[in-house]
């Protein structure tokens, strides 16, 4: 239908359009504002968050910040070179801890892992008498936390022989109230049917575990991965409790120590601090959106 | 009968290995915590002496200022870090550029160890030429504050320092909590506040927050759980005795002095239950609603 025959509706109606559009144009225009606006507040904070990088950084490079630090700070020293990189890695076997680290967290995660499908897939799936009082046992020790058994935790180590071994720093840690749970939980979603069609065909417990629950818990299972190995690279108090050995060393232990004895060097410090922060950044950026969800699936830290 | 026995064999060895490693790790050394705290070791030989230990802590200056600090210090962390966070996540929720580059920013600290970052603000907040005061002296404050080195009550003392430090860390995880939070808030709420003509800040205030309320308590609980077994910055920074002055001393660093350089591992246990009690205490609020949940259908 053409509005051309209904003399005053055309200018009616182009009035009411143009007002329309003006009204979502500006619309459009509150919406930009809005948008700049936000963007900049949170680029601050983002600034802020990261510029004690940056700092930290740009002295790491500076051989003048031993001696005397500028008194405006600078991001980027006037004078870069790498001598308390080399200075840091002489004096620190920054390699050996950061092997230490990665075996311990590498064994733990798989282990912490493992155990808890493997249990949370026997309390989802499997009926045995008793199972409701051994699950209720499993979330009390939820509530313990790992400093309140600390001291008899270090005896009980120094009784077994595993004091100043790396096994001290993993076996303590290979089964969690909580990945238990969070496995339990995951693997309740699985269909029954599954499950019992593979029991038909004379499949194991074990196999059923292998091939068939644990293919499904994949994205669960990178979650926990994250959080346990975060949890367990970035620990100091246990270690520091357990190993006096500095060859065993972890990263975050070797930085504390150094931390005490060279802090006076800003420069080797920072240096000290930089080579133990940044392949963890670097791996972060790499996997930082398992970690993200991660996190927001299970609403843990690490 | 023996079948049945059979079948259910299996569950048991699947649990088994998780169970013998917690009846050795987690079971033992809790309940060998409380037996330490009501003994006391004379010559090698453990003698019983009941609550003494814990009457000693209570009237001990040096626990009392821990268990206070420690109480003060997390109450700070939780009444700041909440309500930017939320600030924050709400901001980024409607920010359509570049979400995901902000998430992994402010996220950043938290991937990075305690040490580490503790370390990295020891400079950050040194009085001369730190980054904070470097920037103060730039745009002309003086006399600058002391931070680290100023260990009374004052907004810009070492307690300050540690909070912006800790606020620093969490800020990221709290936000993304409260995305999730806000993710999870069905859509009809806005349209029906819309339709009402809530301006956006009503709607945030009277549609957003309050439908939030899991998320505050969730990390209200974890935050103060947290807060109480806090170690590892605050001895990076202070050492186990929270210098300067005993001001970042928490529990966790009067149960590490007491036991590993006092060499008084009966305190310290009585200590350590003190801390098991409290946390306790926190975790039942949570854990009714847990175990309301979970054994609804079991």
């Amino acid at each position: 239908m053409s509005l051309d025959h209904i003399q005053p509706a055309p200018t009616e109606s182009a009035k009411r359009a143009s007002a329309l559009q003006r009204f979502l144009a500006s619309r459009r225009n509150n919406e930009r504002v809005e948008q700049v606006g936000i963007f900049a507040v949170l680029a601050i904070g983002a600034i802020l968050m990261i510029i004690p990088f940056i700092w930290m950084v740009g002295t790491s490079f500076s051989r003048s910040a031993n001696m005397a630090m500028p008194r405006i700070p600078r991001l980027w020293p006037a004078d870069p070179s790498l001598f308390n990189y080399q200075v840091a890695v002489t004096n620190l076997p920054i390699i050996r801890y950061y092997f230490n680290s990665f075996l311990v967290t590498t064994l733990t995660t798989v282990g912490y892992l493992f155990l808890s499908a493997l249990t949370g897939y026997a309390f989802a799936k499997g009926r045995f008498p008793g199972k409701t009082f051994f699950f209720l046992a499993l979330l009390t020790t939820l509530m313990i936390p790992f400093e309140i058994r600390m001291i008899p935790l270090y005896f009980l180590m120094r009784t077994l022989h595993l004091k100043d071994t790396l096994a001290a720093l993993i076996l303590p840690f290979l089964a969690g109230g909580f990945g238990t749970f969070l496995m339990r939980q995951y693997i309740s979603t699985i269909p029954d049917d599954l499950v019992d069609a593979a029991r038909v065909d004379g499949a194991s417990e074990f196999v059923i575990f292998c091939r068939i629950v644990l293919p499904l818990c994949g994205p669960v299972l990178a979650a926990l991965a994250v959080l346990t190995a975060l949890w367990r690279w970035n620990d100091v108090l246990w270690p520091l409790l357990v190993i006096s050995d500095r060859n065993l060393y972890t990263v975050t232990l070797g930085l504390a120590a150094a931390g005490r004895s060279q802090g006076i060097f800003t420069g080797v410090a920072l240096a000290n601090t930089s080579l133990a922060i940044l392949p963890i950044i670097v791996l972060y950026l790499f996997l930082q959106r398992y970690i993200i969800r991660g996190i927001t699936l299970t609403g843990l830290k690490g | 009968m023996i079948k049945q026995v059979r079948k259910s064999l299996v569950w048991y060895v699947f649990i088994a290995p998780t169970f013998i490693l917690f009846g050795l790790f987690v079971v033992y050394p809790t309940l060998e915590t409380f037996r330490l705290s009501l003994f006391r070791e004379v010559a090698t030989q453990q003698e019983l002496v009941g609550f003494a230990h814990y009457v000693r802590l209570l009237t001990n200056q040096v626990f009392i200022n821990a268990l206070l600090n420690t109480a003060f210090l997390g109450l700070a962390f939780l009444l700041l870090v909440i309500p930017i966070s939320l600030v924050l996540a709400s901001l980024l929720n409607n920010l359509r550029v570049a979400p995901n580059l902000f998430k992994v920013i402010y996220f950043l600290p938290q991937v990075t160890s305690t040490v580490a970052v503790a370390l990295v603000f020891s400079y950050v907040f040194q009085p001369n030429w730190g980054l904070v005061n470097g920037a103060l002296r730039f745009i002309g404050v003086n006399p600058l504050p002391l931070w680290l080195a100023e260990p009374r009550y004052v907004l810009t003392g070492s307690r300050s320092a540690v909070t912006i430090l800790a606020i620093w860390v969490a800020l990221g995880y709290y936000m993304l909590i409260f995305m999730a939070g806000l993710q999870s808030i069905p859509v009809d709420f806005y349209d029906a506040a819309v339709v009402d003509g809530a301006s956006p800040l009503q709607t945030w205030w009277y549609i957003t927050i309050p439908s939030l309320r899991p998320s505050f308590v969730f990390l209200f609980i974890t935050g103060i759980i947290d807060a109480m077994s806090r170690f590892s910055d605050l001895w990076t920074l202070g050492g186990p005795a929270g210098t300067p002055a005993r001001s970042l001393q928490t529990i966790v660093m009067f149960i590490y002095q007491t036991a590993f350089e006092g060499n008084d591992y009966n305190l310290a246990s009585a200590a350590s239950v003190i801390l098991f009690l409290i946390v306790l205490g926190v975790t039942l609020i949570n854990f009714r609603n847990l175990l309301k949940q979970e054994f609804a259908n079991l």
